[in-house]
């Protein structure tokens, strides 16, 4: 177990968000039990109520998850000072086995938690609570993950000891490396760039048509903004990262996030998670667009989902270019 | 058409309790637009409850309440306060200003959220203040102002949106015979520009003016009479 | 931009609500900013605990070989440095000597090591500030030693540390090879143990691994071990002391739940007017966010601030007894200033995220007054 004040902050955020999440599901359950907007009675008015407090306890505990995120990688970099081996993020993860588990339900549940808040919002806008059902069922899914990501933080932290010796990006995303994060590396560089260069491509096409009112390529706009979040991940592993770090053998995604690459990570998750959220909360929301009153209320959200989406992930493909057309690295590509 | 449609509305309190009481029972009523009409009734007969369920500042506990055509009972708080607070305008009886802001601050209050940017917010409750006499006090803290002063602020702010309907529940309450007059006054301007215009009342300063269109006489929760001016 | 004004507003009704009942939330302010205080004077002083260590650590040798005899630290001689030069990989073998001296006078024990820079002065020796401090010794003075014969040998301070380094530097004698064999009766060729370097810094384990399959009476320690229990040490240190004011902070909670569930008359009415006025809920629950994003934030700085002033130019008056453990050289620690947003992101998450869960509810509580409660007030 290591007790740093950055290990006991997370364990206090994910507690909240855990809190927070379990104590709207509670009321998530009434209001699907007991839901009946026609009826004027006391107990009705009060549900009523209640989704307000839902709405803000899921905000913050939003808020919490995203800033939790970033700050256990922010931790997972510092504590790389502890371990045989470890020389970034990557290194710390590895030392036990619940490590990149966590990071990984961190980012599920970022991911979830955006788009719950972007559903509910929708619903409030609409004049009858089309999806209260729908958007509470979704509630109850999301907190056991939650509560699933508190425990395996906890888990991962207490199995921590100083001195193990761990293996580093250096083995973990080398060329020779076995498992499933170094079978990213594996990779070829060419049909990857391939691949990130037609998943954006796709993304911005089709957002593009929806949103000048093809309802058709909203699907395809939302399946393919999903897919270029996880593309994109495994492109800043397999053929970005080396640009980046000038190195063509070094391949990790946590390195870029410290100071000697000028933060330029977070800026790269930042964008892509933000692209990702609002671009899966279409495809989510899509489906209700026949519905009575969302017919009005839907469209200008939808709009608005895709333009931040494509915003995000243009901005996220400036960042490669950059990276890319400013690198002292020439790889040769075949 | 009418502006505001009451159909068999009755509410209950604390249903289901020891304490149970109804307060309206099977209430029906329509308000045309323009014109001035008056609850009046014992205490107790329901006028401030019907006032509540006609502003929709509560829901009635059965039937409907249709605004301009739109009804209204089933929608959800978001949507109701967005039709209240474009509608209606709201004198009370004890005027309820916010205390330690300025009289212009308590004007301009109900608009905040609006988004309409606070220097435009702040002419247009000038010029409010002005129409009533008062624009030499709008930075006057409300403490400080007089009770006919504190009448016309809240006046103004029931104003700051535009509604088409001013309710006022017992608007002459605290005031002498001349502030009375004074309300009164602004009462028929405001009518006279078209809004229309409900007061719960007992004061007969109020039910026997000659601006009144339509006096609704209550008892036990329920319309037992109604006189309309010729 | 519409979204924007309606923000601006309900900022500006917020902050003049605060000022408004400015008496209670000064005292919510105080309390908060307190607590933001004790913590981040925490987490600053082990920081700077931890930077001051490593910086020292940079320095040092890669490996050091010391030779155990029945499980105990005991001298070492010259012949194991030619063993060790011929590992590859390894360059720079040095010996090196240092002792612990007691002075029973003060009741202080000293670190006396040899270095390149007092080998050049026979005869006089350079002194931590902590030393300086017990024995009321400056530039110039005589200090007498007593030696392994019971002979007494005076040596002229030549140099007092500054106390920037005082951490490591407060029970330090540096003295000439000559001096220090003299007086401890150490013949030639032998030393308190052995450094050297590794040119490859990813190398040290295995070479670690041949030095101890090649002088088996022998045990190497790495600098980057030293380094890592250092870190874990004060981290954990960090932490217990941090779980004491996780009590503090509890209190706080309570403290901020209570103020803010007890919402005065005054300000039941007041929402009450809003709601009734045409205000919405969920914006009524903006504005009190806002209220405690402003208190929040302003505390947060001003704890922050605090902690700075405390830790980095007052040396942290408060926490030194409990952080740092020497008895007798006690040193007056002065930490180099520092701001790491990870410290700082570490705080407010340590900090807010308890507040706003306190508060969150309470809030949501008033916000949902109905507003025909005011037509009947
Ligand atoms: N929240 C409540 N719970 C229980 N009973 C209530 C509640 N609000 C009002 N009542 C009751 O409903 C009845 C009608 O109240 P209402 O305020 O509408 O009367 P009113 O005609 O306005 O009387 P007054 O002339 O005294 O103002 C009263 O008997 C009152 O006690
Ligand atoms: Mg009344």
């Amino acid at each position: 177990m290591i007790v740093s004040p950055a290990v006991i902050a997370l364990m206090l955020g994910s507690a909240a968000v855990g809190l927070l999440a379990l104590y709207a599901s509670a009321w998530g359950v009434r209001i699907l039990r007991h839901w009946d907007l026609r009826s004027g009675s006391e107990s009705q008015l009060q549900l009523e109520k209640r989704t307000y407090l839902v709405s803000t306890l899921m905000a913050w505990a939003f808020a919490f998850q995203v800033g939790s995120l970033f700050l256990f990688i922010f931790t997972a970099e510092d504590l790389h000072r502890l371990f045989v081996g470890a020389m970034c993020a990557a290194g710390t993860l590895n030392v036990n086995e619940f490590g990149y588990p966590t990071i990984l339900l961190k980012v599920g549940n970022a991911l979830l938690a955006g788009i719950w808040l972007i559903v509910n919002y929708t619903d409030n806008r609409a004049s009858d609570y089309p999806l209260i059902r729908k958007k509470y069922a979704f509630l109850l899914v999301i907190t056991p993950l939650l509560l699933a990501e508190a425990v395996l933080q906890g888990a991962y932290f207490a199995g921590l000891k100083a001195n193990v010796i761990t293996s580093c990006c250096g083995s973990l995303f080398g060329a020779e490396a076995q498992g499933p994060v170094s079978s990213l590396v594996g990779l070829p560089a060419g049909p990857m760039r391939a691949a990130l260069i037609a998943s954006l491509s796709i993304t911005f096409a089709s957002g593009l048509l929806f949103r000048s009112g093809r309802v058709r390529a909203g699907g395809l706009f939302s399946v393919s903004s999903l897919a270029a979040f996880f593309i994109s991940i495994a492109a800043l592993v397999s053929y970005i990262s080396p640009y980046i770090y000038e190195l063509p053998t070094h391949h990790c995604p946590f390195c870029i996030l410290q100071r000697e690459y000028s933060y330029i990570g977070y800026f790269f998750y930042a964008s892509l998670l933000g692209g990702a959220i609002p671009g899966a909360a279409v495809g989510v929301l899509l489906p209700f667009r026949g519905i009575g009153c969302l017919q009005g209320v839907l469209p200008p959200v939808l709009r608005r989902l895709t333009f931040a989406s494509l915003f995000l992930y243009f901005l996220f493909s400036l960042l490669v270019v950059y990276s890319i057309s400013f690198s002292a690295l020439i790889v040769e590509m075949d | 058409m009418s502006l505001i449609v009451l159909n068999g509305i009755t509410k209950i309190f604390n249903r289901g309790r020891p304490d149970e009481f109804t307060a309206l029972s099977d209430v029906s009523l329509e308000i045309e637009p323009r014109g001035l009409a008056v609850f009046r009734g014992p205490s107790g007969s329901g006028k401030t409850t019907l006032l509540s369920i006609v502003g929709c500042m509560a829901k009635p506990s059965a039937g409907r309440v249709l605004v301009k055509g739109r009804e209204v009972t089933s929608l959800p708080d978001r949507f109701l306060t967005d039709i209240r607070r474009h509608t209606f305008g709201f004198i009370f009886q004890q005027l309820h200003l916010v205390r330690g802001i300025s009289a212009l601050e308590n004007v301009i209050l109900p608009a905040y959220p609006s988004g309409e940017g606070l220097a435009s917010l702040r002419e247009r409750g000038v010029r409010l203040l002005d129409l009533l006499g008062l624009a030499h006090r709008a930075d006057t803290n409300v403490e400080w102002l007089s009770g006919g002063e504190a009448q016309r602020v809240a006046i103004a702010r029931a104003l700051i949106n535009e509604p088409a309907i001013v309710i006022a529940d017992e608007p002459t309450a605290h005031l002498d015979t001349k502030l009375s007059l004074d309300f009164m006054a602004a009462m028929e301007r405001l009518k006279a520009e078209g809004k229309t215009i409900l007061f719960a009342s007992h004061d007969p300063l109020v039910y026997e003016s000659t601006m009144v269109d339509r006096v609704l006489e209550m008892r036990d929760g329920r319309i037992v009479a109604e006189r309309r001016a010729s | 931009m519409n979204w924007i004004d309606k923000q601006r507003n309900i900022v500006d009704f917020a902050l003049s609500s605060l000022l408004r009942r400015w008496r209670k939330n000064l005292a919510l302010l105080c309390v908060y900013t307190f607590v933001v205080f004790i913590v981040a004077s925490v987490v600053f002083f082990a920081e700077a605990l931890k930077r001051d260590a490593c910086l020292v650590l940079e320095g040092a040798p890669d490996v050091v070989v010391q030779r155990l005899i029945a499980g105990r630290h005991d001298l070492i001689s010259s012949g194991h440095m030619e063993k060790l030069a011929r590992i590859t990989g390894v360059s720079d073998v040095k010996g090196r000597l240092w002792a612990y001296y007691f002075e029973p006078s003060v009741g202080a024990n000293y670190t006396m090591v040899v270095t390149e820079e007092a080998a050049g002065r026979p005869g006089t020796v350079a002194i931590g500030a902590g030393v300086s401090r017990t024995l009321l010794a400056g530039q110039g003075d005589l200090i007498a030693f007593r030696g392994h014969d019971g002979a007494y040998v005076s040596l002229e301070v030549a140099r007092v540390f500054p106390s920037s380094s005082e951490l490591v530097s407060a029970d330090l004698v540096e003295i000439s090879e000559e001096d220090f064999r003299a007086l401890f009766g150490l013949p030639e060729g032998i030393y308190t143990d052995l450094t050297l370097r590794v040119r490859n810094p990813k190398e040290t384990v295995v070479v670690a691994d041949k030095i101890r399959r090649l002088l088996p009476d022998t045990r190497p320690i790495l600098r980057e071990e030293i380094l890592r229990t250092y870190e874990a040490l004060f981290d954990w240190r960090g932490g217990i002391v941090l779980a004491i004011f996780a009590g503090a902070a509890l209190a706080f909670i309570i403290f901020a739940w209570d103020k803010a569930t007890s919402l005065t008359l005054e300000e039941r009415r007041e929402i009450g007017i809003l709601k009734a006025v045409g205000w919405e809920t969920s914006e009524v629950i903006v504005m009190k966010s806002w209220e405690g994003i402003v208190i929040s934030l302003t505390a947060f700085l001003l704890g922050l601030v605090l902690a700075y002033v405390h830790v980095f130019f007052t040396s942290g008056t408060l926490f030194e007894p409990v952080l740092k453990g020497w008895a007798v050289l006690y040193p007056r620690f002065q930490p180099v200033p520092f701001i790491d947003p990870y410290q700082v992101a570490t705080l407010f998450f340590l900090t807010v995220v308890p507040y706003t869960v306190a508060t969150v509810i309470p809030s949501w509580g008033a916000a949902t007054i109905d507003p025909d409660t005011i037509m009947r007030q």
